[in-house]
């Protein structure tokens, strides 16, 4: 094997996104829990290791404390080394002019002396909330091989959502004419997976032009190609997912207990690296029901779980019944609750007897707050009441008590706050779109 | 504050008792629970105790032993002050000799005592299934100004004579010690945990280290400090389990699977540190049934697994049959095979349609009856079980088997496979 040329990598896991709703306001969506075990961002490290590239930098900005915290000093990818390794880059203050990150662009701008000091011949762009797995190496040689100035990696147009894609259009050999952002109706046939690899030297020139603006697809692409730049496709065959919606995030890990999952987490060769905690095996009762799930270390199972995915330390009671949905870290599903299609994240409390999910409650048309799926989604640390019936297209915020229901039976299509006793009344509907 | 901030843990004897599990291990170093190995207790107890300087008296295979404890990062005991060091014998200038005995192994070692002018030192057993605070037993040890004291646990008198028997007065001095006595006059015997005023200790084992003797602490050492100085009895209440057979193994592996388990492996205020492995979580496929077993990461099931134990890596294909048994990491049950009450060690490959532990015949190993008698069949690391073969109870098949180590396709109740014999006598 060749000697990898020196590349620095450049994780841009700094990003708010509104449409993880309660699941991404405590946390960027590179630290979502993802898969049993992981972080979201795991994928894109342990594509990194895999592929031989060590030198990374991960540029964080929006609630990182919970991917600080995932990431330490990066043990867990092996890249606690002496020579590169990861580095957490917030942004900072300045003597002259001090700035939040305004866009992925700026972003890089602002470490622009990072790009620099690297001394690196190519600089590899990431996005940390992209579940894939792929190995760089080969997209390196080809871009060197190209001489390209830009290499975009491509995947197969997604049969939904157009409008969260950007549209990429080569020729025969490659070549890019133009990468449309979310266009009114797909066009062409592959979109940008977002992962770009730049000569070091042709980033850093976009980057110190004056006139730069702050995003990338926008200011440093799209102006490339148009000034004729070397830009070139490279396309990805494997699965990839960008998990940034509730729905896209649900479908992602329930791909993961299909009987023939598309994305294979057991591959010895391509491990997914993550820390892991320090949880006893998971213990089965005796008449527990599994079937089509993962389960996780410090897991108890006394109920049923069917095509679900279960997180350290979950307890699910005697009686209890989980089904199609994803359950994170440490949540207890009491005896002979329930939950159906619903996402719960750490920490919840499911009541005795509860319905999460009750698919008796069909949603009434316009009423969804935005998921397509009918989801119910429970935010970290929130309690359900004992006996109380969610319908499906539920939102129940984070930390929401026992206090916060106005009525045991909650109606489908409903977003409950902490605190929202007193206005009881505003427990109703939203409308599609509206402000979290 | 105590003032007992050293442990020095045994882990160096061969455990011939547990059969093939200890052939190519120390016995410290058996897998235990899923995903543990028998030393982690005694570690974890350690560190969860506040001691943080440990070191680990190795002699026997001890090459997973050390695989296992690496730089001790798992017990954060990869530290700068302390942490935790194998001490393996070594050739030196003037003396030079493997270690006779558990109380030759430190004794050899005493210069790790005296760097760090320890007035009292914890001694350890490697192979002790238990969780105990330390602290009580070094407070109670300091107050009364003891010479030794010895840990105690209560199991029912006749299985006391398998173990060290104390003679305990009512002030809870040990008068004397009866090793593995035929009539136990008690059920109080030591489990193997000591703490030592170092200065006492010293003077006994090099009394002992010139004499013909076993060298062993609770049949020479113990006895010769009753004899001369005050020896405390401590009470440990809870779970104590000494895993020298293979009998005992299986019975405190199943016994996690009840539904009151003897002591929770999850317990926030105590936990169990061992080294994690890079394993997905466990996968369950859509035609398995698993009741009252353990799974543990990278394990996938799509058979039926009942009252058993899946250690990290392990594979039930479909239509297999996995009862009371225990599977250890990386083995592959094949698909339509069956297994009961069997021990498969580590990436052992089970064939399609083979079935161990097969029938009711109960008859004893034919070369170690008296260890394997209960029904209880074992497969050594990484043999490989041929397809439709039927290997019956009490049978011992040795590790690193290939198919041609099969000529027939039944091996019968208490029968022996091993390479050099080729046969199933």
């Amino acid at each position: 094997m060749t000697a990898i040329p020196a590349v620095l990598v450049l994780v841009l896991a700094g990003g708010r996104s509104d449409a993880l709703r309660a699941l991404g306001r405590i946390r960027t969506a590179s630290a979502l829990p993802y898969g049993g075990k992981y972080r979201v961002i795991d994928f894109t490290l342990s594509n990194c290791v895999h592929s031989g590239l060590t030198r990374i930098g991960i540029l964080t900005q929006y609630a990182p404390l919970s991917l600080h915290g995932h990431i330490g000093i990066g043990r867990a990818w092996d890249l606690d080394r002496r020579d590169g390794g990861v580095r957490l880059l917030q942004p900072y203050v300045r003597q002259r002019e001090t700035n939040w990150y305004r866009g992925t662009a700026d972003a890089l701008v602002q470490n622009r002396n990072v790009i620099e000091d690297a001394a690196a011949r190519h600089i590899l762009v990431l996005s940390g909330d992209l579940v894939y797995k792929m190995d760089y190496a080969e997209l390196i040689r080809s871009h060197e091989e190209r001489d390209a100035t830009l290499s975009l990696v491509t995947v197969p147009p997604p049969s939904e959502e157009p409008e969260r894609y950007g549209f990429v259009h080569a020729d025969r050999s490659g070549r890019v004419s133009a990468l449309e952002e979310k266009p009114k109706r797909a066009g062409g046939g592959a979109v940008s997976a977002a992962i770009y690899l730049f000569r070091a030297r042709d980033l850093l020139d976009q980057l110190r032009r004056p006139e730069g603006g702050p995003d990338l697809v926008r200011d440093v692409i799209q102006p490339m190609i148009a000034d004729g730049a070397r830009v070139f496709a490279h396309p990805h065959r494997g699965y990839w997912r960008d998990i940034g919606t509730v729905d896209s995030y649900y479908e992602s890990n329930m791909d993961l207990v299909r009987p023939v999952p598309p994305l294979n987490l057991y591959d010895p060769e391509w491990l997914i690296y993550t820390p892991s905690e320090d949880r006893a095996p998971a213990v089965v009762g005796v008449d527990a029901v599994l079937s089509q799930s993962l389960v996780s270390h410090g897991a108890r199972v006394e109920g049923s779980v069917v095509r679900s995915i279960l997180f350290p330390g979950v307890h699910v009671g005697a009686g209890a019944v989980v089904e199609d949905s994803i359950v994170m870290h440490d949540a207890r599903i009491a005896p002979g609750a329930r939950l159906e299609r619903a996402i719960v994240d750490k920490c919840v409390v499911i009541g005795r007897g509860a319905v999460v999910g009750h698919s008796g409650s069909a949603p009434e048309r316009g009423s969804s707050w935005d998921l397509a799926l009918g989801l119910c989604v429970i935010g970290k640390g929130s309690v359900i009441p004992a006996g109380a019936t969610i319908g499906t297209n539920t939102l129940i915020e984070i930390g929401v008590s026992e206090r916060d229901f106005p009525a045991h039976a909650v109606a489908a299509g409903t977003v409950i706050r902490p605190g929202a006793k007193g206005r009881a009344a505003s427990a109703a509907p939203v409308a599609p779109g509206s402000a979290p | 504050m105590s003032f007992v901030s050293y442990a020095m843990i045994l882990a160096g004897g061969l455990g011939s008792r547990l059969c093939i599990l200890s052939e190519k291990r120390a016995k410290p170093a058996v897998p235990f629970g899923g995903k543990y190995r028998m030393i982690d207790f005694a570690l974890s107890n350690c560190v969860n105790s506040g001691i943080f300087d440990v070191g680990i008296l190795t002699q026997y295979r001890p090459l997973s032993l050390r695989d296992h404890i690496g730089i001790g990062r798992p017990w954060d005991l990869d530290r700068k002050r302390g942490g935790v060091e194998l001490l393996q014998p070594f050739q030196g200038w003037a003396e030079t000799d493997w270690y006779r005995g558990t109380a030759d192994a430190i004794h050899q070692n005493w210069i790790q005592v005296e760097e760090r002018e320890a007035e009292h030192l914890l001694v350890l057993s490697g192979d002790h299934v238990y969780r105990m605070d330390y602290r009580p037993m070094i407070e109670a040890h300091l107050a009364r100004g003891a010479d030794a004291t010895v840990a105690i646990a209560e199991v029912p008198r006749e299985e006391a004579r398998g173990f060290g028997v104390v003679d305990l007065d009512r002030e809870g001095s040990i008068r004397g010690f009866l090793e593995k006595p035929a009539a136990p006059p008690s059920g109080n015997i030591s489990m193997g945990v000591y703490v030592f005023r170092t200065s006492a200790l010293r003077a006994v084992l090099r009394q002992d280290g010139e004499r013909d003797t076993a060298h062993d602490f609770g049949r020479n050492i113990l006895p010769a400090m009753v004899h001369g100085g005050r020896v405390l009895g401590f009470r440990h209440e809870g779970y104590w389990q000494d895993i020298g057979t293979l009998d005992s193994y299986y019975r405190a592996n199943l016994d996690l699977l009840r539904p009151d388990p003897p002591f929770p492996l999850e317990d926030p205020r105590w936990h169990i540190f061992t080294p994690s492995t890079e394993f997905p979580p466990a996968r369950i496929g859509a035609r398995a049934e698993v009741r009252a077993s353990i799974v543990t990461h990278g394990t996938i099931v799509n058979g039926t697994v009942e009252r058993s134990i899946l250690f990290p890596g392990a594979v039930v294909e479909e239509g297999a049959l996995v009862r009371d048994s225990i599977v250890m990491g990386e083995s592959w049950v094949g698909p339509q095979a069956e297994l009961r009450q069997t021990i498969l060690d580590k990436r052992v490959h089970v064939g399609p349609r083979a079935r161990i532990g097969f029938g009711e015949d109960l008859t004893p190993n034919r070369s170690c009856p008296e260890h394997l008698s209960s029904g209880i069949t074992i497969v050594g690391k990484e043999t490989l079980i041929p397809e439709g073969t039927t290997i019956g109870r009490n049978c011992r098949i040795s590790a690193n088997l290939i198919e041609e180590d099969f000529p027939d396709d039944t091996v019968p109740s208490g029968g022996v496979m091993e390479r050099e014999l080729n046969v199933a006598h």
